[in-house]
């Protein structure tokens, strides 16, 4: 009898929250649909071109160089758009002020001159630009061009040299190009998949979206009650602790398990996202990701103070997993501290096991089953403890 | 010959024993003791922040008394046993449903609760439901109910699982004098089938369809006793209320041996306080005549609770030391001993 009236309890539980949900279809598709929409259309309407810089190339005069934009073609590196050529420094600086430019290259005055006296020249390279990335950037495309400007300095000295050994009757195997560059690489990618960000990102977002939804859903359920006179009630009805946190795990479990499975179905079908691992590890990965997620959500609907608190919670996750997770920086870009607070995550233990098992077809890291494993077993224990303490009197 | 075995009253279902409820500096419950035997309808009646709520979170083990002890169904709140709560039913003071779910989902859920298997379930839900006159609104949202159809359907969860002991706190607040009526007289029949009740209102009319009554004010238990007994205490016995054909002289009746007080409110309306109304009005009505008046009605005058509830507070303010001097609210009063002296 005891355990028909746990199972009556459990089952009621998850058929509220299930019926909840269902009667809230906006709050759903803002949750799930929402950010998988976003994804899909960045990974579409994201082209992959890379950054381009206006470029404005100022030859100063008397240097002997061409005015021709045509002249230049061959330096230029991708990345940068030559725009114009002007003799005059000051009024490209203008020019970069006023923001008309991205990069302004000034040519060095006595080039030829300098290389014969065997100098150095120095192609001045400046930039306004206030982005990191982009001021990264810029500074790789700067020493590129000086590499460029560099080999065909060479190259040309050579074919001179050449040239000259020719008319006093010595030959050279080797043409100027090797001379000026002896290697090239040959870059092969070795990874099962060609990489592409939406193959990438999908089962990131796929990790993502059900963490997002688990600690979203289960922190507002639980507040919510915890702060109207339902709770009264269930204080005084036998129901546990442990009842009503099972009930909503087993409930967003399911929901959760759906939203998966419609997740990987798009990726797969609709956005032909790999899918190379095993199917059971796979869901092992997705179950565990939404018991610690679920866990982590249920701790922050105890701790919080009311539905703002919790959502801002939530938030504060949602922010914190995007920038230590993975999902766009690389986590080994941080400090080990740091690394440390993205592995309290579930998410970035789900990114980089869903990645790897559907990417790679096999993971190496099958060890973050057990941090999933652990965060779920430490965030519903404390919630289960807190619970019990929130259900009896308040002293 | 031996002795017939004594009697025992049952023991009590509720009992609070020096309870007292402190919030930082605010006392909301001062030393209040009370029992309450099975079967009884106990009304705990006061002005707002009277401390009501407070005395029936306790009750019900959501708040603890700062000090003293409180039982229900022998057992301590803070500790109730699962088959204890099985018998306890309660009805908060704020709204305490889910509002996405319908009227019928709401109470099966707390049904569910309470571990009613889906039979019994089932069919109760249905008898609450068509109780509260809410089945044919068993299919809407919680949230699309109106006010009073909301607390008609937090009063059916609160019944469902038919609780040996039921507490609602303000469960006719909001109610229309129809609905109400309802409720009161399945309260009462909840009663004569052996439940026991405690409920808080703010009505202190209501205090009439209670068995007894606990009047507390400022967080003290001003009175309790049946609305009867509460009437005689805030009056001082029966009040007759006299009106007569042409002037008569109150203060002649004062002599009396069973009239206590006369309250003149005109010379030819009168209002006498005796110990027992049934005899004293012959009594009244012959002095009156023989004094050449005539008696042109006689009847035992009832006040409101509202004016007994009032009295009782404010003497009992005055006992504390406040400005009220606690007198039933009448004029000119002359008392026996005044008119003896």
């Amino acid at each position: 009898m005891i355990v028909l009236k746990v199972a009556t309890r459990l089952l009621a539980i998850v058929g509220k929250e299930l019926i909840e949900v269902a009667r809230r279809p906006g709050a759903l598709f803002s949750l799930v649909l929402g950010p998988f929409l976003i994804m899909a259309l960045f990974g579409l309407g994201y082209d992959n071109s890379g950054i381009s810089f206006r470029t404005l190339l100022v030859v100063p005069p008397g240097s002997g160089l061409s005015t021709q934009i045509a002249d230049y073609q061959s330096f230029v590196a991708p990345g940068i758009t030559l725009v114009g050529i002007q003799t005059d420094v000051e009024s490209a600086r203008q020019a970069l002020r006023d923001q008309a430019v991205d990069v302004v290259i000034v040519a060095p005055t006595d080039l030829q001159a300098n290389f014969d006296a065997g100098r150095q020249s120095t192609i001045r390279v400046e930039y306004d630009i206030v982005s990191p990335v982009k001021a990264n950037y810029a500074l790789i495309l700067a020493q590129q061009l000086g590499y460029a400007v560099n080999q065909q300095i060479i190259e040309r000295a050579a074919a001179k040299g050449v040239s000259e050994a020719g008319s006093l009757g010595v030959t050279s195997a080797i043409p100027p190009a090797v001379i000026a560059s002896p290697t090239r690489a040959d870059p092969h990618n070795l990874a099962p998949v060609d990489p592409n960000l939406i193959s990438f990102f999908g089962p990131a977002v796929l990790a993502l979206i059900l963490q997002h939804l688990a600690v979203t859903l289960t922190a507002l359920s639980l507040v919510h009650e915890r702060h109207t006179g339902v709770f009264d009630v269930l204080r005084v009805s036998p129901v546990s602790a442990i009842e009503i946190v099972l009930g909503k795990v087993v409930a967003f479990a399911v929901l959760g398990a759906a939203v998966a499975a419609l997740i990987l179905g798009l990726l797969v079908a609709a956005f032909h996202v790999p899918f190379l691992g095993d199917v059971g590890l796979v869901g092992i990965t997705i179950g565990l990701v939404l018991a610690a997620s679920l866990g982590l959500g249920l701790l922050i609907s105890v701790v919080s103070d009311s539905e703002r608190q919790a959502v801002q919670l939530a938030l504060l996750v949602l922010l914190a997993s995007v920038f230590f997770s993975g999902f766009v920086i690389d986590a080994t870009q941080f400090l080990p501290a740091v690394q440390a607070v993205g592995d309290l995550l579930p998410v970035t233990h789900g990114i980089r096991l869903l990645q790897d098992l559907m990417l790679r077809g096999a993971t190496t890291e099958l060890w973050r089953l057990g941090i999933l494993l652990g965060i779920t077993l430490v965030t519903l224990a404390t919630t289960w403890l807190l619970l019990r303490r929130a259900l009896s009197a308040r002293a | 010959m031996t002795d017939p075995a004594p009697v025992q009253a049952p023991p009590p279902v509720i009992l609070l024993q020096h309870v007292c409820r402190q919030y930082a500096d605010v006392v909301a419950l001062d030393d209040v003791s009370l029992t309450v035997a099975p079967g009884t309808l106990l009304g705990i009646i006061g002005p707002s922040g009277a401390g009501k709520t407070t005395a029936v979170r306790i009750l019900t083990g959501g708040l603890q008394a700062t000090s003293g002890a409180a039982r229900v169904l022998g057992e301590d709140p803070q500790r109730f046993r699962r088959r204890t709560r099985e018998r306890i039913g309660y009805m908060p003071q704020l709204f305490s449903l889910y509002p996405d779910l319908t009227a019928g989902e709401n109470v099966d859920f707390v049904a569910s609760m309470f571990g009613m298997l889906f039979l019994r379930r089932r069919r109760r839900v249905r008898a609450v439901l068509e109780l509260v006159e809410l089945w044919p609104e068993r299919g809407r949202r919680a949230s699309d109910l109106s006010g009073g159809m909301q607390r008609r359907l937090e009063l059916a969860c609160a019944l469902v699982h038919d609780p040996a002991v039921l507490f609602l706190d303000e469960p006719t607040a909001g109610l229309d004098p129809i609905l109400r009526r309802t409720i009161w007289t399945e309260l009462h029949r909840l009663r004569d089938g052996g439940r026991t009740i405690v409920l808080t209102t703010q009505y202190m009319g209501e205090a009439e369809e209670c068995d007894a009554v606990a009047l507390i004010s400022a967080g003290r238990l001003v009175a309790l006793a049946t609305p009867d007994d509460l009437r005689r205490s805030a009056t001082g016995g029966d009040v007759l209320e006299i009106a007569t054909s042409r002037l008569v002289d109150g203060e002649a009746l004062v002599a009396l041996p069973m009239v206590r007080a006369v309250d003149q409110h005109s010379g030819r309306h009168l209002f006498v306080t005796a110990d027992d109304g049934g005899t004293a009005l012959p009594a009244v009505i012959a002095a009156i005549e023989a004094s050449g008046a005539e008696v042109t009605s006689g009847r035992e005058f009832r006040p409101s609770f509202d004016d007994i509830f009032a009295t009782l507070v404010g003497r009992h303010r005055a006992e504390l030391g406040g400005a009220d001097d606690g007198r039933y609210p009448v004029t000119s009063t002359t008392t026996a001993d005044e008119g003896a002296a």
